[in-house]
């Protein structure tokens, strides 16, 4: 089966940094793969180049087929992949509706959808999130869960195929990482996605995953089944240190 | 295919495969309906007064500008600090035709858009090149430029005296005819531009538009196409005021760069906005009356009006931090208020 | 051809020494406050009128009129950095035109009490006469001018990258939390730096007023030169504004003497505008001081 999402040898500097080094995998559709590792370990750069912020400096990012490696990010946006980002970005000064109803208008090509109709589609995804009573706050009003959820209420929207998260549990506390959790899951089902996560806590990733794959110092250093994953030495000496391998 | 429909509360017009709604909100245009009646009136009221009957053309036109730097404000995510560039060039090529090549106004008027099409778009790569700071810089510079080759070439130009004897709009016979269709020509102009500015800014574009001005990656990754909107968003307002310079070239019939092209004048028309409210749209309008009428009005007092005048204006921004507009609108929570930022990146 | 050269020269020479200071004043603020200061023009305006009125309303001599004068900047520097700068820090636009409108109201005032016909000149030419270097004249006012710019930026300098306060500006100019955080007095930064960008306009309206077309609005010409250096030299940059001078004062010279000087702003608005578009952060770097 072609694979939905194929990196092939990317690498990506900067100056003399290198952020990703040579990194390939493929992920299948349907699957939820976890992307962890140490603090600097190049995750949050690699979803950068996937998403089109970055270029790579070499190798080929390839979406359904499609060579994306150079894409500008609307373009890659058009073709099915949303993203989270770490510390939420929504568009400070307008409101829950407006952000998603941009994503909703903009995200695909939509046939036939008016700025009304638009908005009307925006409070259905509000509603999936458990924002629209919300819906007419300012974006810089919301708290931080809030701010997530509609992060996720906007990458939703766009129609994606995979979706990027990127750390979407940094600075819940436990219920709220519950919710948050349960509503991935639930928008994973319901919508069909792919989804590529990075996250810190290994609780959920071990979870929730199916597959994970193990940055460190931007090589990737291992993948596999949770369970592999959590006994091999290579990702303990990664993240504790050699005497704890 | 193109369908217009009628329904209950709103307007659907579908061209191929995107729709347009127009949602008829009667509240929403009362206050302006009201407004662009009185403003209809009111020159049958003043009309045996030819300074005053000027007054509010110019104010009419004053506000055309700066309704269209609004919009270019806000679609570039970036502060234009050389509007009057545009406003130069559309009043030169009407006069230099004119008085050369001997167009009259209609044709001037199409060469004139062409011409500020041409401008704008070969300008338009600095509002994606340029950072905040470098665009403000290059705006501020180019109408000074402008301003010096007017000098340099006087003989065509005439920077400093003006070029004169421009063929009027239309001739109805008598002056005060003629006064009194220039005002209602300005007034629909400005009108227009309002509605177009207007039904932009509340549409998908304005959407759009507001996305990229507050966070313009992230608007990138959401799907906008933010290349072809910073672009479109500053060449049509060039355009917008390009025409405007060609109003102002037939209807007072002289041209002067050292009038058009300063910076007095850039200032003129930056206060209409600050003054007006931040980057509203009814806002300039009551900013370019504002600045008018301050201007007629201190014109009386003799050469020193040109000390007084920024005198005054300083006075209005420091006692006014929400602009004269703020005054009489007491913003809505959900209105969309943008942050206009200079230094942006 | 021979001698067009050494005009060329010569002149530039000349200018991109006298630009030195017409830039110096705005790369400072504009690299330690990040404030681009549209009324830089009236430091130069104010030096010559204000003295000017000193001199004839008041009777005192050259010399007291020019202390007064300068008192007087040092106050009006301070008003506009406590009225403006201070306040509208969040509100840029407003910021920006009220700058400019300061620089307008007092342009006009000069206009309005000293038009064109007044005669309005300065007795401060130091040396009189011409001075030969080859085949080109030059007064010996344009060189003393030339060699009072490089020795003011000379001290510029040494003061930036020698003493205690140069550090704590270069600090504020490239990391204004860290500078907070280490203890720096910012505002009394920002004021030292206010001060300090007066000082180059006056001297340079000074040392040039007898060769150089005096007039109320010369302002506005000195800030477009000055706008083209920071862009050209990188935003804030000494080195930057340093070599942009002489980068600048050699652009309009060949023009002058190549083609016509009617030509010399437009040349080099567009040698800038190539840089931008080539290497946007100037020639040196923006963003820093040195």
């Amino acid at each position: 089966m072609k694979a939905l999402l194929k990196l092939t040898n990317v690498t990506k500097r900067f100056g003399g940094l290198v952020a990703v080094d040579n990194v390939s995998f493929c992920i299948e559709e349907g699957e939820v793969v976890g992307l962890i590792g140490p603090n600097g370990a190049g995750k949050t750069t690699l979803l950068n180049v996937i998403s089109g912020v970055y270029h790579p400096d070499s190798g080929t990012v390839e979406f359904n087929g499609k060579d994306i490696t150079r894409m500008p990010p609307e373009e890659i946006c058009r073709l099915g992949i949303a993203r989270t980002y770490q510390i939420p970005q929504p568009f400070p000064d307008m409101t829950a509706l407006n952000n998603v109803a941009v994503a909703v208008l903009y995200g695909k090509k939509r046939r036939n959808m008016s700025l009304a109709d638009a908005e009307l589609e925006a409070s259905y995804f509000l509603e999936f999130v458990g924002l629209f009573s919300k819906r007419n706050t300012l974006a810089r009003d919301l708290t931080l869960y809030e701010l997530r959820m509609l992060e996720l209420a906007r990458a939703l929207a766009t129609s994606p195929r995979l979706l990027l998260i990127d750390e979407a549990m940094a600075g819940l506390n436990p219920a709220e990482s519950l919710r948050a959790i349960k509503m991935i899951k639930t928008a994973q089902e319901h919508f069909g996605l792919t989804i590529l996560w990075i996250e810190h806590v290994m609780k959920i990733i071990m979870n929730s995953a199916e597959r994970i794959i193990v940055l460190h110092y931007g090589r990737k250093i291992a993948e596999g089944p949770p369970k592999m994953i959590a006994e091999d030495k290579k990702v303990i000496e990664a993240y504790l240190g050699e005497r704890y391998a | 295919m193109v369908s217009l429909e009628f329904r209950r509360d709103r307007i659907v017009f579908r061209y191929g495969d995107q729709k347009y709604e127009w949602v008829i909100e009667p509240r929403y245009w009362r206050n302006p309906v009201i407004g662009a009646l009185v403003l209809m009136v009111l020159p049958f009221l003043v009309y045996q007064y030819p300074n005053i009957l000027t007054m509010i053309t110019t104010a009419n036109i004053y506000a055309a500008i700066a309704i269209m730097l609004s919009l270019q404000t806000i679609g570039t995510a970036r502060l234009n600090f050389g509007p009057q560039f545009y406003v130069g060039i559309g009043g030169y090529t009407a006069a230099l035709l004119n008085l050369y090549f001997g167009l009259n106004s209609a044709l001037t008027l199409i060469v004139t858009i062409l011409v500020s099409l041409l401008f704008a778009f070969l300008i338009s790569p600095i509002v994606l090149i340029a950072r905040g700071l470098y665009f403000a810089l290059i705006t501020l510079i180019l109408p000074l430029i402008f301003l010096e080759i007017t000098f340099v070439y006087g003989d065509i130009f005439r920077g400093e005296s003006g070029l004169s004897g421009i063929a009027p709009l239309l001739n109805l016979g008598s002056v005060s005819w003629n006064y009194l269709a220039y005002y209602f020509l300005s007034l629909a102009m400005m009108l227009i531009y309002l509605l177009v500015v207007d039904k932009t800014m509340r549409s998908r574009y304005g959407l759009a538009m507001a996305a990229i001005n507050d966070n313009e990656d992230v608007a990138r990754t959401v799907g906008v196409n933010v290349n072809k909107y910073k672009i479109l968003s500053y060449v049509i307002p060039s355009v917008g005021m390009g025409v405007a310079g060609w109003f102002i070239a037939h209807t007072f019939r002289t041209f002067a760069g050292i009038t058009y092209l300063s910076l007095d004048f850039m200032v003129k028309i930056l206060l209409m906005i600050i003054i007006g409210g931040r980057a509203s749209i009814y806002g300039s309008i009551v900013g370019g009356y504002f600045v008018a009428f301050l201007e007629e009005g201190l014109r009386t007092l003799g050469p020193i009006n040109y000390v007084v005048f920024p005198l005054t204006l300083i006075l209005c921004v420091y006692m006014l931090p929400e602009g004269l507009w703020g005054l009489y609108h007491k913003r809505h929570y959900r209105d969309y208020y943008p942050k206009l930022r200079v230094r942006r990146r | 051809m021979l001698e067009l050269l050494q005009s060329i020269i010569v002149y530039s020479f000349v200018f991109g020494s006298i630009y030195l200071l017409v830039s110096l004043g705005f790369s400072l603020i504009c690299g330690i406050l990040r404030i681009f200061h549209l009324g830089y023009g009236l430091s130069f305006v104010m030096a010559i009128y204000l003295t000017w009125m000193f001199m004839t309303e008041l009777k005192l001599g050259v010399t007291l009129s020019i202390i007064l004068m300068i008192l007087v900047q040092f106050a009006v520097g301070m008003l506009i950095h406590w009225g403006i700068f201070q306040r509208y820090l969040e509100e840029e636009e407003k910021l920006l035109t009220l700058s400019l409108l300061a620089y307008l109201v007092f342009a006009h005032f000069a206009n309005y009490r000293y038009p064109i016909t007044a005669g309005v000149h300065l007795p401060t030419t130091i040396m009189y006469g011409a001075l030969s270097i080859g085949v080109t004249t030059i007064s010996y006012q344009m060189f003393i001018a030339a060699i009072t710019a490089i020795f003011v930026t000379l001290v510029f300098v040494f003061i930036f990258l020698k003493t205690k306060l140069g550090l704590i500006m270069r600090a504020v100019s490239q990391n204004l939390r860290g500078s907070m955080l280490m203890g720096v007095n910012v505002g009394l930064t920002y004021w030292y730096a206010i001060i300090l960008s007066t000082i180059p306009p006056i001297i340079c309206t000074l040392t040039i007023a007898p060769f150089w077309s005096v007039d109320p609005f010369m302002g506005e010409s000195m800030l477009s030169i000055a706008i083209l250096i920071a862009i050209l030299g990188g935003l804030g940059n000494l080195k930057g504004s340093i070599v942009a001078s002489y980068a600048i004062g050699f652009i309009h010279s060949v023009v002058s003497f190549v083609y016509t000087s009617r030509f010399m702003g437009l040349v080099a608005l567009i040698v800038t505008l190539i840089m931008l578009l080539v290497k946007p952060e100037g020639l040196c770097g923006a963003e820093k001081l040195w």
